[in-house]
């Protein structure tokens, strides 16, 4: 099996700088020819859907208004989920961060005796590293997901928010199911191992008494909660344990029932390029006879409260997870997911996970990019992320140049430099002459400067740099002047 | 149940203290909500005939097997696809008209089974609430006639009796046809299904890996 990558790290506090995170992808062509394949079909049927859809765009308006009102009132909203939820028998909890979530995920389970617990997949409990704390805790943990089974059992990182194994292809996935479920005869069709997946979990949807979801949309209206999925994984944990908790990040939340409408029409074509995904599930508090009889819903704050604040960054927040800006994306494409650095990846996540880390990690991530815009087209609630990701290198520009460590950095003194130089016109007409004298040294014939030493290296290294004129536009304007004087 | 009231305290106030400064009409900026641009598609302009072929047309994209009949030909319709399917367990919602309980075929209706009992059958026969043509969408709401959710959740073969008096063309017609909010509502597009191993579409993973529809002319 061909190694999927060096150990990556999805815990953005201690991952490596974007950069560096890069390289095992970028020299793994296997895994470079998995995710390109992947990306390639899902690109492709939902650029068929959107055109066929013929009110895509008034569809996207109506999506990013819906999340953008709910997101400006949440405090309000969220007050409404959890009195409707409360009222139609279900249990609200708050977590202000990862680790009272934890705890409140693992004092439920405990109080219900539950010693194994089913999963469906959520990027929220990747995000707070759930599932290490609650097997250290002593707890079985069974993903549910074919693609979270995958990563489970090959003890492998999410590369992706919506297909998380994308990175793994048939036959890595053959050699992982058949060392874990003791399977060598298993052959490497997609069929016969999505058959295995399902014989491997049966028992347990059966059997085990409690179930951790996540949640697309939270209902004020109703105090329900939407589940979107494909496999039916879902709803046998949504529907066979007695105990149910459900996590979901307090930016979920929809006004009403009725804005169902916009936003799962937009997710399934967005997210897969259906036209609706195979089962989306709603249910409110407990329903006597029917399904769990015990319902929890943590709501998990752990930075999201810190991006309200400006309307610029407040857009990153209106995010559905539908993962189209990552297959949309040219960096995303070469790199995967891993290089991000955190669970979150792609454009979403280079613009997302700084500032859930409050921008004091992550910081190499709104670099991410090449700032094309594809991602921003491709939103279905019109996150305009290239313009957040510009806002963010500026925070980082802040931070960094306000830092000692980097008062000596090239970078920073040459641009003090350039300051003191750009707003002094003597200055700026000496450092003009000196800077032809030396960049002729690096001049070639062609007029072209093909290498520099030092710090100008870095850009030479990938681009050419045209070398300075002899003459600046104001000494021609000069010499033009006193030509005309002497009447020529 | 040790319910965190400094939690909920902290990260209200935090959301709070974001939000104080945005603008508002009015004391209450959730008045703003009925003013959200809404210019979709509300209504489609299909005839019923087209909006029911879409509708054929679309649940068999997703590999679902469709057949049509008429009222008085709808307990024949029945027994032809419960015959097909070469088996004999079934289990119907306490709902189900005891017509659709077409004889020759070992029946079970659904007082409080245990979930054993329903994952020992071979199939299962519910009606539902309302079909999206557009989007190849059944709703289920699990009214007695289309059951509690486990019941088209454990059997792997499931027919559903869809009228075409209860299709509509575009998925804001469903939510038109919604009455009183719903506390239940599976929607179901096509049976259960996976892309996660190379993006290669396989039909029935942990759900009903069989979906059949019958539509009733009405």
């Amino acid at each position: 099996m061909s190694k999927i990558a060096e150990d990556p790290v999805l815990d953005p506090t201690i991952a490596l700088p974007f950069p560096a995170a890069a390289l095992p992808a970028l020299r793994d062509p296997q895994l470079r020819k998995n995710v390109a394949h992947a990306i390639d079909v899902i690109q492709e049927k939902r650029g068929k859907l959107v055109v066929e859809k013929s009110d895509w765009q008034a569809l996207r308006v109506s999506a990013a208004a819906i999340r953008t009102h709910a997101l400006e009132n949440l405090g309000s909203y969220l007050e409404q989920f959890e009195a409707r939820c409360t009222a139609a028998g279900g249990h609200v909890h708050w977590a202000s961060d990862a680790g009272e979530a934890r705890q409140l995920i693992l004092e439920i389970l405990r109080k219900e005796g539950a010693d194994e617990v089913i999963k469906i997949k959520t990027m929220t409990s990747a995000e707070i590293q759930l599932n290490p704390f609650l097997e250290a805790a002593g707890l079985s943990v069974y993903e549910t997901d074919l693609a979270e089974i995958i990563l489970q059992l090959g003890h492998q990182e999410p590369s992706h928010i919506v297909v998380p194994a994308l990175h793994i292809n048939r036959s890595q996935v053959r050699e992982i199911f058949a060392q874990s479920m003791n399977r060598p005869d298993l052959p490497d069709d997609p069929q016969a191992l999505t058959a295995a997946a399902r014989e491997y979990l049966r028992r347990k949807f059966l059997q085990v008494p409690a179930a951790i979801s996540g949640a697309n949309f939270l209902i004020a209206e109703t105090g329900g909660v939407v589940i979107v999925e494909s496999e039916g994984n879902g709803r046998m944990c949504l529907t066979l344990p007695r105990t149910l908790i459900t996590l979901a990040g307090i930016e979920k939340v929809l006004p009403c029932f009725n804005d169902l409408e916009v936003m799962l029409q937009v997710l399934a074509r967005s997210a897969t390029g259906e036209r609706m995904n195979p089962y989306t599930s709603l249910w409110s508090g407990v329903t006597p006879g029917d399904g769990p009889q015990n319902f929890h819903v943590v709501l998990l704050d752990n930075g999201r409260s810190s991006i309200l604040e400006k309307a610029k960054e407040r857009q990153t927040l209106r995010c559905i997870r539908c993962g189209a800006c990552m297959n949309a994306c040219p960096v995303y494409r070469q790199t995967g997911g891993h290089a991000y650095g955190s669970v979150y990846p792609g454009p979403i996540g280079a613009i997302l996970t700084p500032q859930l880390m409050q921008m004091r990690h992550a910081q190499s991530l709104p670099y991410a990019s090449s700032l094309c815009g594809a991602c921003y087209d491709v939103c279905p609630v019109k996150i305009n992320i290239p313009e957040i990701l510009i806002d963010l290198r500026a925070q980082v520009v802040d931070q960094e140049r306000r830092s000692l460590g980097k008062f000596f950095d090239p970078l920073y003194l040459g641009l003090r430099i350039a300051a003191l130089l750009f707003s002094r016109a003597r200055l700026f007409h000496l450092a003009q002459k000196f800077g032809r004298i030396a960049a002729g040294l690096f001049t070639k014939r062609d007029g072209w400067i093909h290498s520099m030493p030092s710090v100008g290296g870095k850009w030479t290294q990938t681009r050419d740099l045209r070398g300075l004129p002899n003459q600046t536009f104001r000494e021609w304007w000069q010499t033009r002047e006193a030509d005309r004087r002497r009447g020529r | 149940m040790r319910t965190s009231q400094s939690g909920r305290d902290r990260v209200l106030d935090r959301i709070r203290a974001a939000t104080a400064t945005i603008a508002r009409d009015g004391a209450d900026g959730r008045s703003a909500y009925v003013d959200l641009p809404r210019e979709y598609i509300n209504r489609g302009n299909l005839s019923h005939a087209a909006k029911v072929a879409l509708l054929i047309e679309r649940l068999r994209e997703y590999n679902a097997e469709v057949s049509e009949c008429t009222p008085s030909t709808l307990t024949d319709a029945i027994h032809h696809k419960l015959a097909a399917s070469n088996r004999r367990r079934f289990v119907a919602p306490p709902g189900l008209p005891s017509a659709w309980m077409v004889p020759g075929f070992d029946w079970k209706i659904d007082d409080e089974l245990s979930y054993e009992q329903i994952e020992g059958v071979d199939g299962v026969v519910t009606g539902s609430f309302c079909a999206v043509a557009d989007s190849g969408t059944i709703a289920l709401h699990h009214s007695p006639i289309e059951g509690r959710r486990v019941l088209t959740l454990l059997p792997d073969w499931h027919l559903c009796i869809v009228y075409t008096s209860q299709v509509v063309e575009t998925l804001p017609e469903y939510f038109a046809r919604v009455e009183k909010l719903p506390t239940l509502v599976t929607w179901i597009s096509g049976p259960s299904a996976t892309a996660d191993i190379e993006m290669t579409r396989i039909k029935g993973v942990h759900g009903p890996r069989h979906l059949n529809v019958i539509l009733v002319q009405d």
